[in-house]
């Protein structure tokens, strides 16, 4: 019962280790993200590496060049600071970066989804179709 | 969080080539140990990932902290995983340290979170009121599920409901984090809880 140590997966992400010993701002050059007025990208917020993304890779290094990479399939700031070992902050800064050279797209949800009922609904049914254990769905009991 | 999608992604020079899913975002809390990463991992699709969030000690309500949220004293794992409901929609599961002074990390998990479980170990129940108090205090809805360690709870869930002081409103659930089904059926509560919320 290890919060904060998932056992590695085969195949599967490892798990945090050692923390890197590059500060983040070095990272960002000295910048942060903005949390202060809540525009800070959401941690679900989906990435996605563009045309133009994926033609800059040769010239993208470092960690820019990871995140476009890890983006050809959209994923979220907080898959892309856990497969990449990096700040949750400095994913959000460099994806702030990379979306104004036009190198990925962001997509921020919109904060009605919380109480989009038609939204709800379908995770709601998804849920349910999923079989628990001896292989019996929720909704046939 | 105001920007919409659009609003966002119209700065991109052309539309990416795939469009991602629409994510929806469920808070996992609870105190330290209590089974918060043993139930994301028992529903997600993915082995549940970690990232390092960090904040100072002295996080919790100071202003100058919002001016240097890279400044790191304490790191804290956060874990997550998600499920695909359908290639439009992507369930996200964080879980959230329970421990008070994490309360500033809190705004930035649960910003945008249609629900929240909280997990009680009931031998340990104090560790726990942080996170009802603050989803009380948020509005967001939120069901308490009591993780039956060895398939059994210390306490009555009337027990636990008194202990807890949480309103009647509040669904009180007894699961197993380790059981797939148990966690979705747990789940399933928070959701329907954010469904009638929606029915005012």
């Amino acid at each position: 019962m290890a919060d904060g140590a998932p056992p590695p997966g085969p195949g599967g992400p490892e798990p945090v280790g050692q923390a890197s010993a590059v500060r983040p701002f070095l990272l960002t050059a000295g910048r942060v993200a903005d949390c202060s007025d809540g525009r800070s990208l959401p941690l679900e917020a989906q990435v996605v590496a563009t045309a133009e993304g994926i033609d800059a890779l040769g010239r993208l290094a470092f960690e820019r060049h990871d995140i476009v990479a890890v983006c050809r399939l959209p994923q979220s700031v907080a898959e892309i600071a856990a497969r990449l070992r990096l700040h949750l902050n400095v994913v959000r800064v460099l994806a702030e970066d990379l979306r104004a050279a036009g190198q990925l797209t962001v997509h921020v949800p919109d904060s009605g989804v919380v109480q989009d009922a038609s939204v709800l609904r379908r995770v709601i049914e998804g849920l349910r179709a999923i079989p628990d254990a001896r292989g019996v769905r929720s909704d046939s009991d | 969080m105001t920007a919409t999608e659009t609003a966002v992604g119209a700065a991109a020079a052309r539309p990416a080539a795939v469009r991602p899913p629409l994510p929806v975002k469920l808070v996992i809390a609870g105190g330290f140990g209590v089974g918060k990463t043993t139930a994301v991992g028992a529903i997600s699709e993915i082995e549940p990932l970690t990232t390092e969030a960090a904040i100072t000690e002295v996080a919790a309500g100071v202003d100058d902290l919002t001016h240097t949220p890279l400044k790191t004293t304490t790191t804290v794992a956060m874990d997550f995983g998600c499920l695909t409901i359908d290639p439009t929609l992507k369930l996200y599961l964080f879980g959230t340290p329970g421990q008070e002074r994490f309360g500033f990390m809190w705004d930035d998990l649960v910003e945008g979170a249609v629900g929240a479980l909280v997990i009680v170990d009931t031998r340990r129940l104090d560790d726990c009121f942080a996170a009802v108090d603050y989803f009380e205090h948020k509005g967001i809805p939120f069901a308490v599920a009591a993780n039956a360690f060895d398939g059994r709870v210390e306490h009555t869930l009337d027990e636990v409901r008194w202990a807890l002081d949480v309103a009647e409103g509040v669904p009180l659930v007894v699961f197993d984090a380790r059981d797939t089904g148990s966690v979705r059926d747990a789940l399933l509560v928070v959701l329907e809880l954010a469904l009638a919320r929606t029915r005012g």
